[in-house]
């Protein structure tokens, strides 16, 4: 089974945009999926960035894709997108509420079309409720769910917004819907319709803060870098040697404190009495941590680690882009990123895959296509029209590819 | 046709054996909550993981540890020491009941009890085993320990996290171990639907590691791609910390009058200026400028929020949220989770779900599904089970051991 992915013979007819959506679909096609991603006038901004390379943002999102473009707007394009839905086994779009129904493809007109199709939507907030109209962004339902004023420190104002999160979570909590949506259908021959909204999808991952508040009353707060779950101390980023270099160290049980205070030379404070236990620890965090940092600011972030690690203490440096791409040697080791290299020689690399799977490993199939580049595939070999067929469309405007004139820049 | 709602869910029938835990514990959850026979593995005694807090009534206490709770919905409890032999037996007659093994032990060490993977594999080659560790089973790091914090420091979601002149923040919330579980789990249905196919298990090797680095979005994507990043014109090789700023320059928190929201110049620029001048706080952002050149304003966004922050001062959270999202602009209130309760969206598409908790008298109210599915829905089926709660029941009655020898092997500390 060398080579062939998880989920060969699975067809995914691709609408979705932006982040969230192409997460979903890319891990779903990193396993092998045929994900068909639905490109259609007029094509957007965030949509231009991909339109004329293969490595950037949007490309790392789109590998393992095929590309085809589409004029839904054109009869003749809607009827063609329905005879592809007929041959597929999921819809996945992450749009707003209204936009699928008005191609009358909502999931009942698509049950018509093709009674077993899974249908996946990811509205931002779902596809009912007094809210379902909001406009959203990755930032918008972390601000909601809580992410945004429980990420930061206490003394300070909430900062959780530094980057979409909840997109990424919304493509991995998308390509679990969409899995389990499959299993069923494999089971039992019947598909369904998934309604994703992603801001329950945040919200289940708040985790026990929330629980915390219907049985105790208690409001959540900023936690800093505390730890939410076991007790710990130290347990916090300690300023190293260099400039915004930092390394955690978490330190949860006695044996692991007396680990740590060998790692440091067993200077004498790490023997009295306000740091004896875990609870005094706890206590006396804050002076615990400045001691720590006389210590950490001496040397480099990869030797606290090290040293620590090789003690048994779990600690890790603050890494940044640079330091992950190009320095981590784990990450190197087992291959964490994907090359490719174009048919013009040009080299580039993708994020990877976090799970291997030891039979049908996912890997990289395809680079990032081009905008259309796969019509001729899809409406050719997969639908059967006639090279003139497909020819006539593309000349009138149904089909497209590449970019032209019509397609400015919006934002 | 339709699907029904109400009949069967969507893995059942399936039997997951959930070693993992705090690292992996999600990751069953997720199968049990659609419907999977998950039973929970504890040492005799129960896992340490009932020792985190927050606790019933902040009492701490083994069956009362919310965090306990949460993680463990829609599983059965058995408890076991896999490290004798008379356990190990017991394991491998679990296994041959079960189509998926998830565990999070230090990579190696199930190997030296003779259970690892191969060893499971020759005794029932259609098991799915799920291994959720720090760094991987491979490779030089493999025997670093990792927490959340770690995995979120060297995954790169904690080097963004901050004012640039504040250390650097984890995300709220254990947002390492909940990638790599949601990771796994989507790693273990992978690995069912090749079995339709093949016949086989295999084995899923996920990395605590790698999934942050999967879910960090622009942090690698800025290194590996200098110069083609939606946003500023200069994103920079390397992301940095930008207080609230988003990185795509088009999010800033900012303070109401009585509150903290969420503000965005996203959407129609005209209407955003229009909405700020008939209040005459537009200042310069009527400059036409901010429309020639479009990309101005991802440059130019710390001053646009600065702009747009004392306009903010003079509203409540309500009257910016309410107005923006009328102009189709995406401003959003800065909630605690404790809020959600109220939100009549929330309630509406029925996203709290009550939970019995029998031994204790009382109903609680959980957080719900991430995903409704119209034909299997999801449903939180029991509570987290108590300690050996279901000894008898799988041990006993599933797996044909007699009461006497269930007193045995309890007496003996097996389970």
């Amino acid at each position: 089974m060398e080579g062939i992915g998880a989920l060969q013979g699975v067809r995914v007819i691709d609408f979705t945009w932006v982040v969230a959506g192409p997460c979903c679909t890319a891990i779903l096609a990193d396993q092998g999926a045929e994900v068909i991603k639905v490109e259609r006038r007029p094509v957007t901004a965030i949509q231009q960035a991909y339109m004329r390379q293969r490595f950037d943002f949007m490309g790392n999102l789109s590998r393992n894709k095929y590309s085809v473009g589409l004029n839904m707007a054109d009869a003749r394009g809607l009827e063609v997108i329905k005879r592809l839905i007929s041959i597929s086994d999921v819809v996945i779009e992450n749009f707003s509420s209204r936009v699928m129904p008005n191609w009358g493809l909502d999931y009942e007109n698509m049950t018509k079309i093709n009674p077993d199709i899974i249908y996946v939507s990811m509205a931002g907030m779902g596809h009912t409720g007094p809210l379902k109209d909001y406009v959203t962004y990755g930032p918008t339902l972390q601000a909601l769910s809580g992410f945004n004023l429980l990420t930061g420190f206490p003394e300070r104002g909430p900062v959780g917004n530094s980057y979409s999160y909840a997109d990424m979570a919304g493509g991995y909590t998308g390509a679990m819907a969409v899995l389990l949506a499959l299993r069923h259908k494999r089971k039992t021959g019947r598909g369904q319709y998934v309604d994703l909204a992603q801001f329950e999808g945040t919200c289940a991952l708040i985790g026990t803060p929330f629980l915390n508040y219907t049985v105790n009353g208690t409001i959540p707060q900023r936690l800093g870098n505390q730890s939410l779950n076991a007790p710990a101390a130290c347990h916090n980023v300690y300023r190293c040697q260099g400039e915004d270099r930092w390394c955690v160290i978490s330190v949860f049980s006695d044996a692991e404190w007396d680990a740590f205070g060998n790692v440091l030379g067993n200077p004498s404070w790490v023997k009295e009495a306000r740091f004896a236990t875990l609870a005094n620890r706890i206590a006396n965090a804050g002076e615990l941590d400045r001691l720590v940092e006389e210590w950490t600011i001496e040397r480099s972030p990869e030797e606290v680690m090290e040293l620590m690690q090789g003690a048994g203490v779990a600690a890790g440096v603050v890494q940044n882009g640079e330091d992950i791409v190009a320095r981590d040697p784990q990450l190197q080791a087992r291959g964490y990123w994907i090359e490719g290299t174009t048919a013009e020689g040009e080299k580039g690399s993708y994020v990877g895959i976090p799970f291997k799977l030891s039979e049908n490993p996912g890997r990289l199939r395809r680079l990032a296509p081009l905008l259309g580049e796969q019509n001729s595939h899809v409406f050719g070999e997969l639908l059967g029209m006639s090279e003139l067929e497909v020819a006539k469309y593309t000349e009138e405007g149904v089909f497209f590819s590449g970019l032209d004139s019509s397609d400015e820049p919006e934002l | 046709m339709t699907q029904e709602a109400g009949q069967d869910s969507v893995l059942a029938g399936c039997r997951v054996l959930d070693f993992a835990d705090e690292k992996g514990v999600l990751c069953a959850k997720l199968l049990g909550d659609m419907g999977a026979d998950v039973i929970k593995v504890e040492p005799p005694g129960g896992d340490h993981t009932r020792g985190f807090g927050p606790f019933v009534d902040n009492v701490p206490h083994p069956e009362r540890s919310l965090y306990f709770w949460h993680y463990n919905t829609s599983k059965r409890g058995v408890t076991l020491s896999i490290e004798s032999t008379a356990g190990g037996d017991l394991l491998r007659k679990l296994v041959a009941t079960a189509d998926v093994l998830v565990e999070s032990y230090p990579p190696g060490y199930l190997d030296s009890l003779g259970l690892g993977y191969q060893a499971l594999h020759r005794l029932n080659p259609a098991l799915i085993m799920t291994s959720i560790t720090g760094f991987g089973q491979t490779g030089p790091r493999r025997d670093y320990k990792l927490s959340d914090i770690v995995g979120q420091a060297l995954g790169g979601m904690m080097y963004v996290n901050g004012d640039p002149d504040s250390p650097p923040v984890c995300w709220a919330g254990l947002q390492a171990y909940h990638s790599a579980s949601y990771y796994a789990a989507i790693g273990t249905m992978c690995a069912l639907m090749a079995r339709d196919l093949s016949g086989s298990g295999q084995h899923v090797d996920v990395s605590i590691e790698e999934s942050v680095c999967s879910a960090v979005e622009h942090v690698n994507s800025a290194y590996l791609y200098p110069g083609r990043m939606p946003g500023p014109r200069d994103a920079g090789r390397i992301a940095r910390r930008q207080g609230t700023l988003h990185w795509s320059a088009g999010f800033h928190n900012a303070r109401a009058k009585d509150g903290y929201v969420l503000m965005s110049w996203f959407g129609d620029w005209d209407t955003l200026v229009a909405w700020l001048e008939s209040e005459g706080m537009a200042a310069d952002l009527t400059d036409p400028k901010y429309n020639t050149d479009p990309r101005l304003r991802a440059d130019e966004a710390p001053h646009i929020f600065e702009v747009m922050a004392e306009w903010a001062a003079t509203h409540t959270s309500q009257e910016l949220v309410d107005g923006a999202q009328l102009r189709r602009i995406p401003f959003a209130y800065i909630r605690a989770p404790s809020e959600l309760l109220a939100e009549h969206h929330l309630q509406e598409r029925g996203f709290f779900h009550q939970v019995e908790h029998p031994e204790l008298g009382r109903s609680v109210v959980y957080p719900g599904a991430p995903y409704k599915f119209n034909g299997t829905p999801w449903r939180i089926s029991r509570r987290a089970p108590l300690i050996g709660e279901h000894n008898s029941e799988v041990y006993g009655k599933e797996l044909g051991l007699s009461q006497d020898n269930l007193a045995s092997l309890a007496e003996a500390g097996v389970i």
